[in-house]
């Protein structure tokens, strides 16, 4: 349902052994739009199985605007998206990318923003830092890499935010760790961003938590889980008539109840608005809508019946 | 479904109307609509911004940014859909926007407030017929922080201004319960550039004022008393506002934009489904709809009106 934007690589830097940051620009030579601090895009890298779907956060530092760039940091074991980027991308490559998206917004209240990144994690708080710098707000961030020659961007920070930024390095002599205490030193109306290792996530949220934050005051970064491409045929059960019916692969769960005269109201038929829910009893969904929330999606009790599906046979409270 | 008079139709198949999330997906991406009443309402709009600045205009200062990602989404729209109508020139920052309808040129540096005599929100809107709203997303909620707005159904900006979604919302009947409110903030918060909605709302009208505010309700508001069968047709006006909804990808805001229309009932019941299907709706709407809508003193002379001319089909 949703647009792309073809772009073109225009430049490839390797920012350390391990990263690479790709700088992409329209491939019409229009601007690409503009975005806030903390967004992201899609990717759709061409794999021979079929489009491999894969979110990085954008900035862009390079002294022109219009352009996105992204960090691909290549994993140990990577899953495909970030071997993809290292060894198959070339300079001149085209490729579709989502609009700009943003579930990492900075804070409007917060008084001070603070930022703690771990390796490839840096890459959200670099647009968001230009955020604020542009708008002359107070912020510190606090970045742990394994050496200096292993910390993306470090160059770059350490010249344009000279008074913002700490650095953890934990390999060599007077290796210095980042610890989940250094929360106890900010002030009442700081809002903290976490972004790196889920571990990293974790305790320091839990710190925070512990050390009396706000929920309010405390932010993650979450990307959406990569959307399944292969649709399969399903069955459903309709709670209150015991109808059983069958959901061939080419057609919605939400066609096959107005056919047979169960009247869901709906509207977008695109997995965007939420009218058409379904409450689920039983069986596994697979959800393709871009609107329950990751917790309402794993909660497994509602579908949007215009795009998701069951992974056999569902139980629906109809 | 073809539209008469240029009407957009709000109903779909069903004949029960009730309130729900009736969005979809916006095709041709284009915020703005020109229709042939374009120059008679634009200079309405411009007399009551110039007469009534504090009720037709409303900006907190935070959203300067977004504003001027409005004045380039809506040029954009305009030059690219009006080519005949609509020119733009860059000039190294310097932007020289031509309106050929109203004869007029402005010249201005982009993202320099400066260089315009007014906000830019305020400036632009003064271009388009519909009403513009900027729902800024801010922790977590959107909160109505700029807005021109001259043809209200029956509401108040500078009441709601400041105010999030749900407090916005919280005249509406049965909005609350069922967790609908939240199921479309949730909607909201999930729009993606790139990917504009649409949505539309109708209500009845007695009497054709666009500029239907709150703020002068003494003034429009009299004429539901005189309702008859006999001056319904004439009288009572069907309206319906086309609304769209647009990410602001670098303000991280939310554009509202409403079109109003407006046709006497006797027009818009030559087209004989019209004239059936709204007879079933108005007669099956729930009483606490039509009281939120401002119906109830003239519903019954609207239904024997209707039911007449549908006998005589
Ligand atoms: C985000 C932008 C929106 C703004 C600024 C907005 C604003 C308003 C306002 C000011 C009213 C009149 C409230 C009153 O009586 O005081 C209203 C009514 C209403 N709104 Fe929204 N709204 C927005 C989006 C939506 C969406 C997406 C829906 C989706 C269903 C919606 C559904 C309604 C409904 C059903 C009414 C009652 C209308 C009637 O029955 O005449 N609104 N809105
Ligand atoms: S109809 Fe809009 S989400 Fe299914």
């Amino acid at each position: 349902m949703h647009s792309k934007l073809q772009v073109r690589v225009r430049n490839i830097i390797e920012e350390t052994s391990t990263i690479k940051r790709f700088t992409l620009e329209a491939n019409d030579h229009s601007m690409l739009p503009y975005f806030s601090g903390g967004s992201h895009i899609t990717t759709f890298l061409p794999y021979p199985s079929g489009t491999l779907e894969r979110q990085y956060s954008i900035f862009n530092i390079s002294p022109e605007s219009g352009l996105f760039e992204i960090a691909v940091h290549l994993a140990d074991g990577s899953t495909g998206g970030s071997r993809f980027w290292h060894q198959n991308v070339q300079v001149g490559d085209v490729l579709s990318v989502s609009y700009p998206k943003n579930y990492f917004p900075l804070s409007f209240q917060a008084k001070r923003h603070v930022f703690y990144a771990a390796g490839i994690g840096i890459t959200p708080f670099l647009s968001m830092m230009a955020e604020l710098a542009e708008k002359k707000s107070s912020f510190e961030l606090h970045y742990a890499a394994k050496s200096k020659e292993q910390c993306g961007f470090y160059d770059y920070i350490s010249k344009t935010y000279p008074h913002q930024c700490h650095f953890y390095f934990s390999n060599g002599d007077g290796a210095k760790r980042l610890l989940p205490t250094q929360l106890l030193n900010h002030r009442i109306g700081t809002h903290v961003y976490f972004c790196g290792p889920e571990n990293l996530i974790q305790d320091f949220t839990t710190a925070a938590k512990s050390y009396g934050y706000p929920s309010f005051n405390i932010h993650a970064e979450r990307f959406a889980p990569p959307q399944k491409k292969e649709q399969q045929a399903f069955q459903v059960k309709i709670k209150r008539s015991g109808k059983q019916l069958d959901i061939p692969v080419n057609s919605s769960l939400l066609e096959v109840l107005l056919q047979h005269g169960i009247n869901v109201p709906f509207s977008c038929r695109a997995g965007g608005c939420g009218t058409c829910e379904v409450r689920v009893v039983k069986g596994q969904i697979d959800h393709y809508d871009s609107f329950l929330t990751e917790e309402e999606q794993r909660s497994n009790h509602m579908m949007l019946s215009c795009v998701s599906r069951g992974k056999g046979r569902l139980v629906l409270d109809l | 479904m073809i539209s008469h008079f240029s009407l957009p139709y709000p109903f779909s198949d069903s004949n029960v109307y009730k309130y729900s999330n009736n969005a979809a997906l916006l095709h041709t991406k284009n915020a703005i609509e020109l229709t042939d009443r374009y120059l008679d309402e634009i200079s309405l709009k411009r007399e009551l911004l110039t007469k009534h600045p504090e009720r037709c205009y409303h900006s907190s200062p935070h959203t300067m940014a977004a504003q001027w990602e409005i004045v380039d989404l809506i040029i954009n729209n305009l030059v690219t859909y009006y080519p005949d109508k609509f020119e733009l020139e860059k000039k190294d920052g310097q932007w020289i926007f031509s309106n050929l309808l109203t004869k007029e040129t402005a010249s201005f540096k982009f993202g320099d407030r400066t260089t315009l005599e007014i906000e830019p929100l305020d400036f632009i809107g003064r271009h388009v017929q519909e009403d513009l709203i900027l729902m800024m997303q801010r922790d977590g909620d959107l909160i109505l922080d700029a807005g021109q707005l001259c043809f209200p159904a029956n509401w108040s900006l500078y009441f709601n201004s400041e105010m999030n979604f749900k407090e916005i919302h919280s005249p509406i009947p049965g909005f609350q319960s069922d967790f609908l409110v939240d199921r479309i903030l949730q909607f909201l918060m999930r729009i993606e550039a790139g990917t504009p909605w649409e949505r539309k709302n109708w209500s009845l009208m007695a009497g054709s004022r666009l500029d239907s505010s709150l703020e002068t309700f003494s003034e429009w508001g009299q004429a539901r008393k005189r309702v008859t069968k006999e001056n319904a047709g004439e009288l009572v006006h069907f309206r319906v506002e086309v609304q769209k909804l647009f990410r602001l990808p670098k303000s991280n805001g939310i554009l509202f934009t409403i079109h109003s229309h407006m046709l006497s009932l006797e027009k818009f019941i030559q087209h004989t489904p019209w004239l059936e299907q709204f007879y079933a709706i108005l007669r099956e709407l729930p009483k606490a709809i039509y009281d939120y809508k401002g119906i109830s003193l003239y519903r019954e002379q609207v239904l024997d009106y209707l039911e007449a001319e549908l006998k005589k089909r």
